[in-house]
């Protein structure tokens, strides 16, 4: 399990992090969500141990304080390889600080390689990969070591939906070997796709963290969605049921605090004026909609 | 630390532009030198001046190392890797003596193959061999105890390149590597015993004739030392603010 206790981090007079407080159980993945500059990767590299001065606490359960930097694979936001020498060359550099040596180390980069679809590319020089290629390379050599914490700032950025696919796909692979995955990120449905959990950070605080599902069932109230030829003379008496009508998509969106009761009855209403629904469905709001909810925030500002 | 020095050694393998630095560029300067001190010159005059030469382009080129250590060091820092290492188990110092390393072998193959370039094409004299290979040792230490130092000093790469050329290139001037000292001024001459550059020239060119004494083998070496120490104690100091630059 991963506690982290009441950080804060200032940089002189900036506020980087203002009492952070968090706890990850074995095997979660947490998407660490918030805009450029709202803490993320200073939370990071404050759980593994780049970042030293700071107030508070960061608890690894079950590994003692020596053994830390052991269980952790840190997959940081910059390409951190050798360009000039070989993919398998980069994963032995890694798989060598953790005392991995011999025949042992050479299976485990093979199996890193496999891991990251690099196996046919191990005897190139990273200069000649592609971006997507490095990405996976760089997420590779922190998985030399078999890390319990993966720690992941940044990984897909600047890269192609293909690599991005893959690398999603990686990371959901690490979950089901029970990993613990700690993701930041500022593209939100990264995060909605393979995260169980997420944590809103916006100028240096910690604004909620939750399951995704709570989250969403806490801060978001569905609309209802639907579309209808002679909607005009439906508009007048849905007033009744809700102020909140607005355009979207090719229908209209209704918010209101009761959402099945108001959609039975706008089926009523419907039916009583005899009018054919063309499209009508529940929309739950994005994560991206609840940031900006509680932050007032765009993600992508 | 295994792990730095090995990749520092491939990486330094790989380079072609290092190559030519290390060992190419000083064997040109030595041959056009030679032949253009040397034309019309003969016997004891035209040895005079190989025996200055050889060992002068020697000591000159050797500190260009410290370019190359500069971009290393900057180049870890600005891709991220210090901060990443940081996150390993790997200690802060196993780096820098990892990343040290590599150039020390570096250097004294540099010097090594310098001499003997020197020997099969001009066949310069080596009458103390031994104190030859103590001194290039000794050099190589003060060189990149030094290089070590500019490379935790400096911001940039460019930063490097002009803070070497300034002690490689007046060192060698006012050391007495591109003319005799005693052709300078008096102020000169006493500046040039202040660069390494001058012991170590010294030094050389009397091992190679056989004239060093032991006395002036440990001051030579002695000055060399303390100018290596003095390059490893402002490592020592610049580091933990080049490791705290890197992982911010």
């Amino acid at each position: 399990m991963l506690v982290i206790n009441n950080v804060s981090k200032k940089y002189g007079k900036t506020t980087a992090l203002n009492d952070i407080s968090l706890k990850l159980n074995k095997g979660a993945c947490l998407g660490l969500v918030g805009p450029n500059g709202a803490g993320k990767s200073t939370l990071l590299k404050i759980i593994v141990h780049i970042v030293q001065a700071y107030e508070g606490k960061i608890i690894f359960t079950g590994t003692s304080n020596t053994d830390q930097k052991r269980t952790i694979g840190y997959v940081p936001q910059d390409i951190c390889l050798e360009e000039n020498v070989s993919a398998i060359q980069n994963l032995y550099f890694f798989g060598r600080i953790y005392q991995l040596r011999g025949k042992a180390l050479q299976k485990q980069a093979e199996k890193v390689l496999r891991y990251v679809g690099l196996s046919e590319r191990k005897k190139d020089k990273v200069k000649t990969f592609s971006g997507g290629m490095k990405r996976r390379l760089n997420i590779g050599c922190a998985l030399m070591h078999e890390p319990q914490f993966i720690i992941m700032d940044e990984p897909t950025v600047g890269i192609d939906p293909q690599s991005r696919h893959y690398i999603l796909d990686m990371i959901k692979q690490m979950k089901e070997e029970n990993r613990t995955i700690i993701y930041s990120s500022h593209y939100i449905e990264e995060v909605n796709k393979i995260c169980d959990e997420v944590a809103f950070i916006d100028q240096g605080k910690l604004i909620e963290h939750d399951t995704i599902h709570r989250l969403i069932e806490k801060h978001a109230v569905p609309a209802i969605f639907f579309a209808c030829p002679n909607s005009e003379s439906l508009l007048k008496d849905l007033h009744q049921l809700s102020d909140h009508i607005q355009p979207y998509k090719n229908g209209y969106k209704l918010t209101t605090a009761h959402p099945m009761r108001t959609m039975e009855e706008l089926l009523g209403i419907c039916r009583e004026k005899k009018l054919a629904l063309k499209q009508f469905e529940l929309i739950y709001p994005t994560l991206e909609d609840i940031f900006f909810k509680l932050t007032g925030t765009e993600l992508r500002a | 630390m295994r792990s730095i020095l090995q990749m520092e050694l491939m990486k330094n393998a790989q380079d072609k532009g290092l190559y030519f630095w290390t060992f190419l560029l000083p064997i040109i300067f030595t041959v056009l030198f030679i032949s253009i001190f040397t034309s019309g010159t003969e016997g004891a005059d035209k040895e005079y001046v190989i025996i200055s030469i050889v060992p002068g382009y020697v000591v000159m080129f050797v500190f260009f190392i410290m370019i190359s250590m500069g971009f290393s060091f900057i180049d870890d820092r600005d891709k991220g890797m210090v901060a990443r290492l940081a996150s390993t188990p790997l200690s802060p110092y196993a780096y820098l003596f990892g990343k040290w390393l590599p150039y020390v072998l570096l250097v004294f193959t540099q010097i090594m193959v310098l001499l003997t370039f020197g020997k099969v094409v001009y066949n310069i004299p080596i009458e103390q061999p031994l104190l030859l290979g103590m001194l290039a040792l000794i050099l190589t230490i003060c060189i990149t105890g030094l290089g070590l130092a500019l490379s935790l000093l400096i911001r940039t790469s460019n930063m490097g390149v002009a803070v070497t050329q300034v002690i490689a290139l007046g060192g060698a001037l006012l050391g007495g590597l591109w003319m005799p000292l005693d052709a300078m001024p008096s102020l000169f001459q006493k500046i040039g015993k202040l660069t390494p550059q001058y012991w170590a020239h010294n030094a050389f060119q009397e091992t190679m004739t056989g004239t060093l004494a032991y006395n002036d083998f440990f001051i030579a070496s002695l000055i060399l030392l303390t100018f290596g120490a003095v390059g490893f104690i402002i490592a020592f100091f610049a580091y933990p603010s080049f490791l705290n630059r890197a992982k911010h």
